[in-house]
């Protein structure tokens, strides 16, 4: 679907503060129970995993990094044998993901032949591009599910069924099934299942219905190479968003339902939330790339979306969100350092922001909640509406319920370079 | 090229950052790609800094590469129009250090005046944190203290204290405490907090503290060189340290004093020195000689971690504590050396040296010791394995960043480290009692599984069990490991839970070193008169 109109979108120069691409491990290894996660990259990639994810090492972590020191940097090829070797005896995959970063991507490491080269008939080892290079955040779920395609079974022709996109837990992808049933619609399995040998068959006549708003490459990946289809429809979050994405996903089945009744319900049930957060001015920093149906919930909401910023948008696969949020500033790749002066000129009474900035924003007065925070939690569907609603409403409401804050009192000397 | 899952040092970046962000008006920017700027979060969150570190990063995409041009001039106008800092530090990461640029000839390109910018173009792949920090604190040092005239009375500069840091607050509240008894100023506080100015000032100080193997020492040495400054290099970790600290401290400012024709600092009553000033300074001395400590004597310690501390815990445990020292490392290579000298006659064999967190990991499995001093990664091991452990050195954590007053400096830094102890340690007169009658009803702290006669442990598969001994063996061995009846499984209940695991394993090395394949009774009581348990 083409935008019916121009959706304005402002572009800036991407100086954000937000991960690499190499981020997606964190919850890729959780998902996908019997994969490894290789990295072929240097300290600075495992200071990252280890410090900014938050992740202590746990008995056999099925992560890591092929560590390149100085005396890899003038060999033609690294040589990663040893390490498959090592992988496979301590972890016994099924599959090894090898993700590319930097320092190899400058140095012209040919991949695609290096991952070739290593794969078994058992254990395959497939390329994920993730590079900060090219890559923000969770845009390298998208590579890791295009590496998975070559191992989906072919639907054959005639076989209707709808197949999910993204990564989401077995309560979530439990729930979206149980959902897409009750409508009569046939569920073909979700891309990723939690087992590699496990992947859904996808075909001519697979619906594939996006769930996470990151996955532009595989979905237009797999409509060129499978002929499925793509279902253009807003994102599951929120009473707008779910009554939407099923009732668009249900004609693509040529099933005509009615959920405003549902969608009306649901938003009854949020009633409370919906009335603190009216007229509150929100401000999203570009970060997950969660941004785009998060700020139109919240402009359905009632909310004052006065920035919705993201790393990356697709006027084609985010067609139905940008012209829900038809009105509000979007930014792609903005400028933190705008964006700052921007925050302190407007106010605004929540800001959406990342790790690296949430603690800042609070000293400066503001009240924050984690971007990250929204890929963690189960905010899909109709069951996920009220934990989203919360999300927003609760940092809100806890501050609301905090004394008075002096900060020349209580921020002395908490940090001296910024006294 | 290697398998690594976790690295205690952090990379020379990190180091960087870790010096610029503790000081005022210098901003850094890292020429790199998108997410090199995780550090940030390092800050934000361990920290929690309420303002934004000023960390920036310019950012290089793979098409600016492939188009030849490059951000960096543009970040540097952005950089100076929205902080206005006294200087930037532009930094490569891993990745843009291979490309060879010409980062002063980019700078230039930005317009900043020169004086602005500061290009610390290291070699990521040969220096780590520690080191980059230490070398930027020292080339910021050079780059800016002058000569000038000394403060009128006593005043010392403290060299090393750089955030993120190991207890780095409490430290310096530590040793600000002391000072202030003794009457010093202290004139500078480096890198933490200071600004540009500052630096210029450092000459001005009588003393330098520097007290960080790490960080600092370098920048020490450069001052004793360039401006004659006395230092005093040594980390005032326990008691007798501390103590040997301030006479050090007051016999330098005094010979500096008797020149100047300044009045001498005489070394005050100890209680002083104390929190209410009327007791004590630290309970340490008599705790170490009360009867109920009398059982850490023979309780086997093992450290590992940074240079400083790995020296400091060492030498607290063994001489304050009367502890024994079975092992010790560092994963900090460069320093390996000073800490070898440093610990001459204390360690029973070769110091460790490595940066594989595994290899410890096996040390202490292999050791179990009664105590491990470590890093948060030897704490997550040591967990694993149920042996005590207090984490003493960085790399920190948000558990080490805790709001409380707890500093391993000084004589208030030895309460601090032998409560710790006390805490992590199983206990004297309770231990004797528990050893005596059995679990003395703590049996229900056990977290493992007690596996009943009906239920197999599930992982176990039943193959290994031949009809035979099918009726007598309970606990079905995985391959490698060693099979208890189930009379011998009864008995080392009775041990005390909190050192069944040590008796498990010990009794299984003794029927392996007899050739035994399952421990029965017999073998058990062998190996208990054997090992003395």
């Amino acid at each position: 679907m083409q935008l019916s109109r121009d959706i304005q979108v402002i572009k800036e120069d991407n100086v954000t503060h937000s991960f690499c691409g190499l981020a997606c491990v964190g919850w890729m290894y959780q998902k996908i129970k019997d994969s490894f996660f290789l990295v072929l990259g240097t300290h600075t990639c495992a200071h990252f995993l280890q410090n900014a994810l938050g992740m202590m090492i746990f008995a056999k972590p099925r992560f890591g990094i092929a560590l390149m020191e100085e005396g890899d940097l003038s060999k033609n090829e690294p040589t990663l044998e040893e390490i498959i070797r090592e992988i496979k005896a301590d972890h016994n995959p099924s599959v090894i993901f090898l993700l590319s970063s930097c320092t190899p991507e400058v140095m012209k490491v040919d991949f695609k032949g290096l991952a070739h080269l290593l794969s078994t008939p058992d254990v395959p080892v497939l390329f994920v591009p993730a590079s900060g290079l090219v890559y923000n955040f969770t845009q390298a779920e998208d590579s890791v599910l295009s590496a998975l395609v070559p191992f989906c079974p072919v639907a054959p022709a005639g076989q209707k069924s709808v197949v999910f996109l993204g990564s989401v837990n077995d309560v979530t992808a439990d729930d979206l099934r149980a959902e897409a049933e009750a409508l009569g619609i046939s569920v073909g399995g979700f891309l990723p299942e939690s087992r590699f040998d496990k992947m859904p068959a996808i075909g001519p006549d697979t619906v594939l219905a996006p769930i996470q708003p990151y996955l532009s490459r595989v979905a237009v990946k797999l409509a060129r190479e499978r002929g499925a289809s793509v279902l253009h429809s807003l994102f599951p979050f929120g009473p707008d968003g779910t009554r939407a994405f099923w009732e668009d996903l249900a004609r693509e089945f040529g099933i005509t339902v009615d959920l405003r009744d549902r969608e009306k319900a649901a938003w009854e049930k949020i009633r409370n939330q919906t009335e603190l957060l009216k007229g509150k001015k929100v401000f999203l920093t570009a970060d997950t790339m969660m941004e785009l149906p998060l700020a139109r919930f919240l402009h359905s909401a009632g909310a004052d979306v006065v920035e919705c910023s993201s790393a990356y948008i697709n006027k084609k696969f985010h067609a139905r969100e940008l012209e829900a949020l038809d009105g509000v500033r979007v930014v792609e790749q903005p400028n933190f350092h705008r964006q700052l002066e921007d925050v302190r000129r407007i106010q605004p009474d929540l800001i959406i922001t990342s790790l690296m900035t949430a603690n800042p924003f609070v000293g400066n007065g503001f009240v924050v909640k984690w971007s990250m925070e929204f890929m963690l939690m189960s905010i899909h569907s109709w069951s996920g509406v009220v934990t989203l609603a919360n999300m927003f409403v609760s940092p809100l409401q806890r501050r609301s319920k905090l004394p008075a804050f002096d900060r020349e009192v209580w921020l002395e000397g908490v940090m001296p370079s910024a006294e | 090229m290697r398998l690594a899952f976790w690295l205690y040092e952090g990379t020379a970046l990190h180091g960087i950052s870790r010096v610029t962000n503790s000081m005022k008006g210098v901003h850094t920017v890292y020429h790199a790609p998108q997410g090199d700027d995780y550090i940030t979060a390092t800050y934000t969150m361990l920290e929690r800094t309420p303002q934004f570190p000023g960390l920036s990063i310019s950012v290089v995409r793979g098409r600016d590469l492939a188009q030849g041009v490059s951000r960096l001039p543009a970040t540097l106008q952005q950089v100076d129009h929205h902080y206005n800092p006294e200087l930037i530090v532009i930094a490569p990461s891993c990745s843009t250090a291979l490309l060879q640029e010409d980062l002063h000839q980019l700078a230039a390109h930005s317009g900043l005046p020169k004086e602005k910018i500061l290009v610390y173009a290291l070699n990521p792949f040969r220096v780590s944190e520690n080191e980059a920090a230490d070398g930027l604190l020292t080339e910021l040092v050079k780059r800016y203290a002058v000569a000038q005239e000394k403060t009128a009375q006593p005043s010392v500069n403290l060299l090393g204290f750089t955030s993120l840091g190991f207890h780095l607050r409490a430290n310096l509240t530590s040793i600000r405490r002391m000072l202030q008894t003794l009457g010093i100023a202290v004139n500078v506080v480096a890198p933490w907090g200071a600004s540009i100015d500052d630096l210029r000032k450092l000459p001005a100080a009588w003393l330098n503290i520097a007290p960080y193997r790490e960080i600092g020492t370098t920048a020490a040495e450069y001052l004793a060189d360039t401006f004659d400054m006395p230092a005093l290099y040594e980390a005032p970790i326990g008691v007798e340290p501390t103590l040997a600290w301030l006479r050090s401290l007051i016999e330098k400012l005094n010979a500096a004093g008797a020149e100047r024709g300044v009045p001498l600092i005489a070394m005050p009553k100890m209680h002083e020195f104390s929190l209410d000033g009327q007791s004590a300074p630290s309970g340490v001395p008599w705790f170490a000689r009360t009867a109920d400590m009398e059982s850490f004597s023979n309780k086997r310690a093992f450290v590992f971690g940074d240079a400083t501390h790995t020296v400091a815990l060492v030498k607290f445990l063994r001489d304050e504590l009367g502890m024994q020292i079975i092992g010790a490392g560092t994963y900090l290579e460069r320093h390996a050396d000073w800490v070898r000298k440093e610990l001459e006659g204390y360690l029973p064999g070769a110091l460790i040296v490595t940066d594989k967190f595994q290899d410890v990991a096996q040390i202490i499995d292999d050791q179990m010791p009664d105590l491990v001093c470590g890093t948060q990664m030897e704490r997550h091991s040591c967990r694993k394995l149920d042996v005590p452990c207090m984490v003493v050195c960085p790399p920190t954590h948000i558990e080490n960043h805790l709001l409380g007053y707890y500093p391993f400096f000084g004589f208030d830094g030895a309460d601090v480290i032998a409560d710790r102890v006390y805490l992590s340690c199983k206990l004297g007169l309770e231990k004797h009692l528990i050893d005596f009658f059995g679990d003395a009803g703590l049996e229900y702290e056990e977290s493992e599984a007690s596996v009943s006669p009906e239920e197999p442990q599930p992982s176990a598969s039943n193959d290994h069990l031949s009809p035979e001994v099918a009726a007598d063996v309970v606990t079905i061995a995985e391959e490698g490991e060693m099979k208890w009846s189930d009379e011998a499984e009864t008995m080392l209940k009775k041990v005390p839970f909190f050192v069944r695991k040590k008796v498990r394993k010990n009794t299984e090395t003794f029927a392996r070193g007899n050739g035994d394949t399952m421990v029965s009774v017999e073998v058990f009581r062998q190996a208990k008169e054997s090992l003395g348990g």
